[in-house]
C-alpha cells in the first residue's frame, strides 16, 4: 500500500515539478544479522538519501526491500558495497504497471488495463483502454510506446500521456470529443523484457530479448518484424545486428499480441508509434520510396501536428516519409499498420537531436511528453472528423 | 537545441531549369562533378524520386561532420560548438567519386543542462564544404566560423578546466557519464567536456557519406599521469550510429595542454567488418611510457 502511495505521489508531483520521475528502483538487500540491519537503518535514516524500506526488516535471513528514488542510485550503491552488503535490483516494470493500474482505479469509467499478451520472458503485456463506451468495436486509436526499449523518453511520454487522457477527460472540450467518438488504446511498453535489460544491464539495449537458435546473440528488432516488406531494404538478416528482422514475421511474441490484437478488433483508424530521437514525424512507408496513396493527406496533419508541438516549447520537427526522413527501414509497425487499412499511421522520433540522445535528462521528460501531446491531440483530432 | 530547420535560398537555375515546386530536385540532379575529367560522371537516374527530405538530411549530416572536425580543430574543451539549424546548402552527387557538399549552419555552444532556453546559447554561424568520399570515412571538411567567444575567455576557461581536470583525485574507471538518465554530475564535467573533444575527432575520422555518429555515453575513465604538464585520458566511449542502430565502444586516448593541438589515439570496435580502425593523429609525437593497456 505505501509503495501504490508512493508511487502516486511522485507521479502527481512529478506533474506538479518534480525532477525525477523514473529509475527509480526497488533493491532487494540480503541482511544476515542484526548489524547488518543496523547498517541499513543507518542508510534509510539518512535523509538525504531518501531511501524508504518497503517492507521494514524484522527478522533476519530474509531479503529487505528498499525503495531508491533514481538520485540516490550511485551513493546507495557505493553504501552497499563498503558495507559487504549484497544487493539484487529486483524487476523494473513494476512502476509502470502499477500507474496503469492507478489510472484505471482513479478513472474506473474511462479507462481499463487489458492484457493483450506475454513477453519472450515471461512479462505480461498491458494496454490502457481508454472508452466511453457506446457501441462494441468503436473506430480506435493504437498508441505503441516503448518498442525499443533504450528509447526511454518513449515509455516516460506513454505513460504520462495516459494520465492526461484520463485526466483531461470531460475537463477539455478536445480530447473529449476524440472519446465520445473513438476509444484508445495505449501500450507504453511494447517491448517489456527489453525494458527491464536497459534497467538492470545495458542501457542501450534495443531489441527484444529472444534466444536465436544458432547464434550466441540475442533479440530481434521489434520494429523489423512485422509484415509489411519483411526482410527488406533496411533490416538485418544478422542476428547479431541491431536491426535484425527475425527469423520471420512476427516470429517475436511482443509484435504477434499487437498484431492480433488489432487484426481481432478490425475497427483500427489510427497507428502511432512513439520513438525516440531525431526530433521526426513521419509516415509510411519505410520499406520503399514509392509514394503512399494517402501521402498527401498524411503530410498536411502530420505538418500541423508538427506545428502544435513547436507552439508549446519552440521545439522543431522534421516531417515527411519515413524511408527519405531518416532511412530505409522495412518491417516496421506503421508500414504494417498501414498497408493494413490503418490509414493514419505515424512515427514520432521525440526528443532530442542528438545531444544527449537516448539519454535525455529526466527534466526534459514532461515538457517533452507535453508538448507531443499537442501534436497526438492534433492527429487524433484530424481522424475523429475524418473517419471511414 | 534545435535541429536543422533550413530556409533554402530562391529556386536555383540548373540545367533543368528551375521548377518551383521542386527546386532542390535541380541541386540534387546537377551535373556538375566534383573532380572528374570531362564526360565522366553523370545526373542522378532521373528515375529515383529524391525528394527535399533526403537533401535536407545530407546537409545536416555534413553540418555535424563539419562540427566534429572544427571542434576537434578548436582543441577547445571548454567550448564546443553543436548544431543550431542548417540554413542553406546544395549537394553534388557524383556516382564515382563522391558527394561534396556545401553548407550554411548556425550553432549554439554546447552546454547540457544548460538553464538556458533553446536558441539562447551563443549563436555563431558556420559554412563549410564536406566533401565525401565514396565508400571511404574522413571526408575532406574546410570550414569557416565565426567566433562566438573571445579568446581570452576562451583561453582562461581552457585553463580552467585544465586546473580541474589536474586537481581531479582518482577518477573512476567505470562510469557512466552521463548516467542512465542522463545527468553528469558537475564534479565530473570536466572529463566529459575533454571526452566530448576526443571524440569529435574520432567521429569525424569515422564518418562517411552513410554512416553518421553521436556520442551516446562514456563507460570508463582513466587518467595517467605525465611528466609534463599535460593531461593524459583513456576512455571508452558509445558510439551511436544512426542508419545501422549499431552502438559502436570506442577506445580514446588523449593528451591534452590548454592552447597546444589535442592529441588523439583511439581504436573502434567494427562489428560488421573485420578490419579494425586504428589511427594516430598525425604529429604526434609524444606517446606517455604508460600506455600499455592499448
Amino acid at each position: 500500500m505505501r509503495w501504490i502511495l508512493f508511487i502516486g505521489a511522485l507521479i502527481g508531483s512529478s506533474i506538479c515539478g518534480r525532477e525525477k520521475f523514473f529509475g527509480d528502483q526497488v533493491f532487494r538487500i540480503n541482511v544476515r544479522n542484526g548489524d547488518e540491519i543496523s547498517k541499513l537503518s543507518q542508510l534509510v535514516n539518512s535523509n538525504n538519501l531518501k531511501v524508504n524500506f518497503w517492507k521494514s526488516p524484522s527478522t533476519f535471513n530474509r531479503p529487505v526491500d528498499v525503495l531508491v528514488p533514481s538520485v540516490s542510485l550511485q551513493a546507495v550503491k557505493s553504501f552497499l558495497r563498503s558495507q559487504g552488503l549484497e544487493y539484487a535490483v529486483t524487476i523494473e516494470d513494476l512502476q509502470i504497471y502499477h500507474e496503469m493500474d492507478n489510472i484505471a482505479a482513479d478513472f474506473p469509467d474511462l479507462a481499463r488495463r487489458v492484457k493483450i499478451g506475454r513477453s519472450f520472458e515471461n512479462r505480461p503485456m498491458y494496454v490502457l483502454k481508454f472508452s466511453t463506451g457506446k457501441g462494441a468495436r468503436r473506430p480506435a486509436v493504437w498508441l505503441n510506446a516503448g518498442i525499443h526499449s533504450r528509447e526511454w523518453i518513449s515509455q516516460a511520454t506513454a505513460i504520462w500521456t495516459a494520465r492526461k487522457i484520463a485526466s483531461d477527460y470531460q475537463r477539455d472540450p478536445a480530447i473529449t470529443s476524440i472519446l465520445e467518438k473513438m476509444d484508445i488504446f495505449l501500450l507504453p511498453v511494447a517491448n517489456p523484457d527489453g525494458y527491464v535489460y536497459t534497467q538492470t544491464q545495458n542501457r542501450l539495449w534495443r531489441k527484444t530479448r529472444s534466444r536465436n537458435p544458432g547464434s550466441s546473440c540475442i533479440g530481434a528488432d521489434p520494429n523489423r518484424n512485422w509484415n509489411a516488406s519483411f526482410a527488406g531494404k533496411g533490416a538485418s538478416d544478422n542476428p547479431c545486428s541491431e536491426v535484425y528482422h527475425g527469423p520471420h514475421a512476427n516470429s517475436e511474441v511482443e509484435v504477434k499480441s499487437v498484431v492480433d490484437f488489432i487484426q481481432k478488433h478490425g475497427n483500427f483508424k489510427c497507428f502511432i508509434d512513439l520513438h525516440s530521437y531525431s526530433q521526426l514525424l513521419m509516415y509510411p512507408y519505410g520499406y520503399s520510396v514509392k509514394k503512399a496513396p494517402d501521402a498527401e493527406e498524411l503530410d498536411k496533419v502530420a505538418r500541423r501536428a508538427a506545428k502544435a508541438l513547436a507552439s508549446v516549447s519552440g521545439t522543431e520537427y522534421q516531417v515527411g516519409p519515413t524511408c527519405t526522413t531518416v532511412y530505409p527501414a522495412s518491417g516496421s509497425s506503421i508500414d504494417w499498420a498501414y498497408d493494413n487499412g490503418i490509414k493514419f499511421a505515424f512515427t514520432f522520433e521525440l526528443r532530442d537531436a542528438g545531444t544527449y540522445g537516448f539519454l535525455l535528462p529526466a527534466n526534459q521528460i514532461i515538457p517533452t511528453a507535453e508538448e507531443t501531446w499537442m501534436g497526438l491531440k492534433t492527429i487524433m483530432e484530424h481522424v475523429r472528423d475524418n473517419l471511414y | 537545441m534545435q535541429p536543422g530547420r533550413q530556409r533554402l535560398p530562391a529556386p536555383w537555375s540548373g540545367p533543368g531549369g528551375p521548377r518551383p515546386t521542386a527546386p532542390l530536385l535541380a541541386l540534387l540532379l546537377l551535373l556538375a562533378p566534383v573532380v572528374a575529367p570531362a564526360g565522366s560522371g553523370g545526373p542522378d537516374d532521373p528515375g529515383q524520386p529524391q525528394d527535399a527530405g533526403v537533401l535536407r538530411r545530407l546537409l545536416q549530416q555534413a553540418a555535424r561532420a563539419a562540427l566534429h572536425f572544427f571542434n576537434f580543430r578548436a582543441g577547445s574543451p571548454s567550448v564546443l560548438r553543436v548544431l543550431a539549424e542548417v540554413q542553406e546548402g546544395r549537394a553534388w552527387i557524383n556516382p564515382k567519386e563522391g558527394c561534396k557538399v556545401d553548407v550554411v549552419f548556425s550553432t549554439e555552444r554546447y552546454n547540457p543542462e544548460s538553464l538556458l532556453q533553446e536558441g539562447e546559447g551563443r549563436l555563431g554561424k558556420c559554412s563549410a564544404r564536406v566533401f565525401f568520399k565514396n565508400q571511404k570515412p574522413r571526408p575532406a571538411i574546410n570550414v569557416t566560423c565565426t567566433r562566438l567567444i573571445e579568446k581570452k575567455k576562451r583561453q582562461q576557461e581552457d585553463y580552467l578546466l585544465y586546473k580541474q581536470m589536474k586537481q581531479l583525485k582518482n577518477p573512476l574507471e567505470t562510469v557512466s557519464i552521463p548516467d542512465n538518465h542522463g545527468h553528469i554530475d558537475p564534479s565530473l564535467r570536466p572529463i566529459w567536456d575533454l571526452a566530448f573533444l576526443g571524440s569529435s575527432y574520432v567521429m569525424w575520422e569515422i564518418t562517411t557519406q552513410v554512416s553518421h555518429y553521436y556520442l551516446a555515453q562514456l563507460t570508463s575513465v582513466r587518467q595517467w599521469k605525465t611528466n609534463d604538464d599535460t593531461i593524459d585520458f583513456d576512455y571508452t566511449v558509445l558510439l551511436h550510429e544512426l542508419s545501422t542502430q549499431e552502438i559502436i565502444p570506442c577506445r580514446i586516448h588523449v593528451v591534452w595542454y590548454p592552447g597546444k593541438p589535442l592529441k588523439v589515439k583511439y581504436h573502434c570496435q567494427e562489428l560488421q567488418t573485420p578490419e579494425e580502425a586504428s589511427r594516430t593523429e598525425e604529429g604526434s609525437a609524444v606517446v606517455p611510457t604508460e600506455l600499455s593497456n592499448f
